[in-house]
């Protein structure tokens, strides 16, 4: 085991206020080569967990262990062993992302050979070598946050961290970032994948654990995950007109909005129902089309942290 | 040991490079600082005395090394605070104390031809009678120390607000409520008490012991003084950086 989180709880107290309940009772492991995609909401409590494995933060009760060293007694040991791509774009000055990552490689013990052709292979990989040599401040947010993707990995620890690397990141060059991830894990190297981008990480996780309100709502293998759904189908409709109230879709277990879309999930036996639905709608001209689909991560992410919130 | 100077190493060309052009910057803002307080200070005195001279060539350096290390520096932490920098800083996989010290002696270097060159010029143009002795260095190192130390441990308590209110505030004291460019007894009593608990004096006549040794000393009790606000401030940052919420 690289990681192991056991019973963490972590209330913050502040003067004046009430207690704020960031993490209850968490427990969860990671083994070599693994990914965890770690899912929730703005506030769900996923950075402070992170920053408890890390070190920064102490839990108020609960057990991590890293590679077998106590964070909590030893909090260095988060650091040494993990390395981490924070949330926010890193304001790296004047240094060019091709100083910056040797640098970091070289901090975190790297040999000089070894970390000049990784940092050449990672910048080829990414598609970023053109701007090996220009100042930070002068590029794109793409650009900085995939210098401080490969900050994080030039000289990984057993651990990576990643917090949100695909924001700002353009489709293509997201790709061959999710490529980088998977081949990092080749050698052992454990990854956690700090997320709200629920469709991304269902393709690129090994186990994922859907976080709401402090506590893990799900926690395993995206098909198993998904298992907690009744529905495995979903219907994706593009709306022209406001859509339609669900519950007169008897058809329909659960239904939610995205932009000009609406996503139903679809009861097992009324497939043909569902379908029968949509094909009038599109020739009364009341939506423009329609797919069936699997039921994807975001539809379980959905289901299971509206139910939180609904009660 | 060999750790130390690997981490040393990677850390100080982290900070000097991430910061160069600020840097670079910095060390033209002092020079012409340094010349500014030696020579426009001729101008608010119309026709100075050689000891008035004296004071103020001996009192530009003390200056120099307090706006740096007591207004520039908790102004550039306070922005790498609110930038997420100084969160970034503490998962790196050093001790922190590593980190300070590459910035502080990458502080101390960009104070050094501010201070080398207004005593150059000041020397060329008003020969103001220096007597440099070899405890210059020690006496830099103390009063840069001191100073960085001391706007270190402000910058990592304080909000990044206070810190800027409080660094501007220190910055006006020092240049008019200060003994730095002036005799002592020109203060009223309440103001030299003051001064007798705060650095600022000390690190004055300290320098000042150090460029005219033979015009001025400092006393052991300066030098006490400045030690103890040098470790308050070193430990206070290294405290605050290690602790954990």
């Amino acid at each position: 085991m690289v990681l192991e989180v056991e019973g963490v709880t972590k209330i913050f107290t502040r003067r004046g206020k009430n207690e704020t309940v960031a993490n209850e009772n968490i427990t969860f492991n990671i083994k070599e080569g693994e990914i965890l995609g770690l899912l929730g909401q703005n506030g769900a409590g996923k950075t402070t967990l992170v920053n408890q494995v890390l070190g920064l933060e102490t839990p108020t009760s609960g057990k991590i262990t890293l590679l077998g060293h106590s964070v909590v007694k030893n909090p260095s040991k988060g650091r040494e062993i993990c390395s981490v791509q924070p949330q926010s774009q890193l304001p790296l000055g004047f240094m060019t992302p091709s100083q910056a990552v040797t640098t970091m490689g070289r901090m975190r013990g790297g040999g000089k050979a070894v970390v000049e052709e990784r940092r050449k292979h990672l910048f080829d990989k990414l598609d970023i070598a053109q701007w090996a040599d220009v100042e930070s401040a002068k590029l794109s947010g793409g650009a900085r946050r995939l210098t401080a993707f490969c900050m994080a990995v030039i000289s990984p620890g057993n651990l990576v961290i990643l917090d949100e690397p695909t924001n700002d990141v353009d489709p293509m060059r997201r790709r061959l970032l999710w490529d980088v991830i998977r081949q990092l894990t080749d050698d052992g190297t454990a990854v956690i994948l700090v997320t709200h981008n629920v469709l991304e990480a269902d393709k690129a996780v090994d186990r994922v654990a859907i976080m709401h309100n402090g506590k893990f709502l799900a926690e395993g293998t995206p098909a198993e995950v998904k298992g907690r759904v009744k529905s495995q189908l979903r219907l994706e409709v593009s709306l022209v007109n406001d859509m339609p109230a669900p519950d007169t879709l008897r058809w329909a277990i659960s239904s939610h909005r995205s932009g000009g879309k609406a996503i139903f999930s679809v009861h097992p036996n009324e497939t043909s129902t569902a379908i029968e639905w949509a094909r009038k709608r599109v020739d009364d001209g009341s939506i423009m089309d329609y797919s069936l689909s699997p039921t994807t991560l975001e539809d379980v992410y959905i289901e299971l942290t509206g139910k939180e919130l609904s009660s | 040991m060999t750790k130390f100077f690997n981490d040393f190493t990677y850390v100080f060309q982290m900070q000097s490079r991430r910061s160069s052009g600020f840097l670079m910057f910095f060390a033209l803002i002092q020079i012409m600082l340094s010349l500014g307080i030696v020579i426009g200070f001729t101008y608010l005195l119309p026709s100075p005395d050689p000891a008035t001279t004296l004071f103020l060539a001996t009192g530009a350096p003390t200056l120099i090394l307090i706006i740096t290390g007591l207004n520039i520096l908790p102004q550039q932490i306070a922005t790498a605070k609110v930038e997420g920098y100084v969160d970034f800083m503490r998962t790196w996989p050093v001790k922190r104390s590593v980190i300070i010290t590459a910035d502080s002696l990458l502080w101390l270097l960009i104070t050094l031809p501010g201070i080398a060159i207004s005593t150059l010029c000041a020397h060329l143009i008003f020969d103001p009678g220096y007597a440099i002795t070899w405890t210059i260095i020690p006496a830099l190192l103390m009063i840069a120390f001191t100073s960085i130390g001391v706007g270190y441990g402000m910058a990592y308590a304080l909000p990044p607000n206070a810190s800027l209110a409080l660094s501007q505030v220190i910055v006006f004291g020092a240049l008019m409520f200060s003994p730095i460019n002036f005799p002592m007894e020109r203060l009223p009593d309440w103001l030299q008490h003051l001064h007798t608990v705060l650095p600022l004096h000390a690190m004055a006549e300290v320098m000042r012991a150090a460029l005219a040794d033979s015009a001025f000393s400092a006393s052991t009790g300066n030098y006490i003084t400045l030690a103890i606000w040098c470790v308050v401030g070193y430990g206070g940052a290294i405290l605050i950086l290690n602790r954990t919420k």
